[in-house]
Order: C-alpha cells, then sequence, then structure tokens
C-alpha cells in the first residue's frame, strides 16, 4: 500500500513541476539598472543579414540556436511587430557557437527576448516563446504607438 | 540545416516511456521480480534511439498508425534536442541497470522515477527537459559540438 502513495507522490511532483512550467512559460520580467547592450559587440542580424540599427524608441533583441524548433515563429511575431509599429528595431542573434554570448546573458533556453530602451538598456526580458501581447505593452510603455 | 520532425512524435513516445516506468517504479517498491523487465526494456528502448532511431518502434509506431490520424503539424522542430534528450533518458537507464548489477534497488528506484519525471513532462506539459539540459550544459562547456 504504501508504493501506491509513492506512485500517487511522484506523480503529484510531476503534475506540480509541470504546472509551475505552464504558469511561467513565457512570462517576461521587467528590469531596472541592467546592462546597457553594446550592439557593436554583438553579432545582430536581420534576416540572416548582419545589422546593427537601434530602433528610435525600442529594439527588441531574439537570441535563437538552429536546434531552436519555436524560433522561426517568434522570428515571424515579432519581425510584425517591427514592421507595424514606428521607432521599432528587430534584430537576432545566433548563439549556437556562441556560448560565450549565451553564457554573458546567462540565457538557458531559446528563443530568449530582450527589449532595449532608446538608450540600448535592457528593459525586459523573456525566456521561451512570449506572449505577444506583453511585448506590446513593454513596446507602448517606451512610447511605441 | 539538419533533419526537421514533427514534434508530436517524441512526445508519443514519451507517453509510452512514462508509462512503462511508473509500472516498473511500483513494482520494484513492491518487490516484485519483473520490474527487473522493465528496467531492462526501457534501457534497450533508449539504446535504440540513441543508436538506431530510424528504426525504433516508437518511430514507426506514430507513422503507421498515430499521425495518418492527425492534422497536419503546425510546425516541426529540429531533430537534434529530442536526440540528446533520448541520450539524457538512456544515461539515466543506464542507472537503473547499474543498479540491477550492483542489486541496489534505491539506484532502480531513482532511475525510474527520473525518467518517469522527463517523459511525463514531455508527454502531458510538453515540456523537454532534456533539450532544456542541452543549452545549459553546453554553456558549461559539458558537451561538445
Amino acid at each position: 500500500m504504501d508504493s501506491l502513495y509513492l506512485v500517487l507522490g511522484l506523480l503529484a511532483v510531476a503534475s506540480f513541476a509541470g504546472l509551475v512550467f505552464r504558469a511561467t512559460r513565457g512570462r517576461g520580467r521587467e528590469l531596472s539598472g541592467a546592462e546597457l547592450v553594446d550592439l557593436e559587440r554583438l553579432p545582430t542580424e536581420k534576416n540572416g543579414v548582419p545589422t546593427k540599427v537601434l530602433g528610435r524608441r525600442a529594439t527588441l533583441i531574439q537570441f535563437s540556436t538552429k536546434y531552436c524548433g519555436q524560433c522561426p515563429g517568434v522570428r515571424r511575431q515579432l519581425a510584425q511587430l517591427e514592421y507595424r509599429h514606428g521607432g521599432v528595431s528587430f534584430l537576432e542573434v545566433d548563439v549556437t557557437d556562441r556560448m560565450d554570448i549565451a553564457a554573458h546573458f546567462k540565457i538557458s533556453q531559446t528563443p530568449t527576448v530582450l527589449v532595449l530602451n532608446s538608450n540600448s538598456q535592457i528593459v525586459y526580458r523573456v525566456g521561451g516563446v512570449p506572449h505577444m501581447n506583453e511585448i506590446t505593452e513593454e513596446l507602448a510603455k517606451l512610447g511605441v504607438a | 540545416m539538419s533533419s526537421q520532425i514533427d514534434p508530436r512524435g517524441p512526445r508519443f513516445g514519451a507517453g509510452i516511456t512514462a508509462a512503462l516506468s511508473l509500472i516498473g517504479f511500483y513494482l520494484q517498491l513492491e518487490g516484485i521480480a519483473a520490474s527487473a523487465t522493465f528496467t531492462l526494456g526501457l534501457f534497450v528502448l533508449f539504446a535504440w534511439n540513441v543508436f538506431l532511431p530510424a528504426t525504433h518502434p516508437y518511430a514507426l509506431i506514430f507513422q503507421k498508425l498515430v499521425r495518418p490520424r492527425l492534422s497536419a503539424p503546425t510546425s516541426l522542430e529540429d531533430v537534434r534536442p529530442p536526440r540528446f534528450a533520448q541520450q539524457v533518458g538512456f544515461v539515466f537507464s543506464l542507472l537503473g541497470v547499474a543498479g540491477l548489477a550492483l542489486g541496489s534497488g534505491e539506484l532502480i528506484v531513482a532511475s525510474f522515477a527520473f525518467i518517469f519525471v522527463a517523459a511525463f513532462l514531455n508527454a502531458v506539459f510538453d515540456y523537454c527537459l532534456g533539450c532544456q539540459m542541452y543549452l545549459v550544459l553546453k554553456r558549461f562547456g559539458l558537451l561538445g559540438k
């Protein structure tokens, strides 16, 4: 009988872990006093072409890897935001072979998305597939119409 | 670009693995000798997936019986993270086999428990624990390219 309780306990632990994961997946957090990102030191790209243009009001940086299944979908959605709103620049960094960059930004999952203000300071960060409405809200706070 | 797969394939396999490991967990706790079959069975299934993934029974059942009944996948995922997750599973199934060899019930129980939690999270919550470990382990230089 005791074994059955342990089986149920194991199920409960796994379910709890799954629910915590589901509740936090794609949830971002606002950062204050975070670092300024130096684009000169980041291999940022737009559609595979090296680009270092900061947005007038905000910049979105997506960290991806070649083996990341959900990165292309997020790239399309963020590129849409850039297209629809003025003053926003969307850049992508492939960290597949740049573990130094992944370590610097403490990236443990891809995609990871950073929102930078006009001074290129990180103000928001989300690991996993972001909720697009939260990104839009963050952009609005930076004066993006 | 490396090969892309339907992400529901690994999830389907994880569901079977979760069921097998939970049954094994219970049998081992009850001291029923048949649990050795589950330890060895999981070891063979993981080894098969690591060394000969194309002929694996999970993959064949999914292709022949499951996928024809599903709608087209909304997205494909890279084969590397789920394959890496299988290698992680393989290491933990090896722990169970070591437990058998050494006569250590604790090792066998721990092996079943870890395999169950990882497979359950993958099957039910679409959270691939092994895949998440990929970037972190690579970051700390524990994996080659």
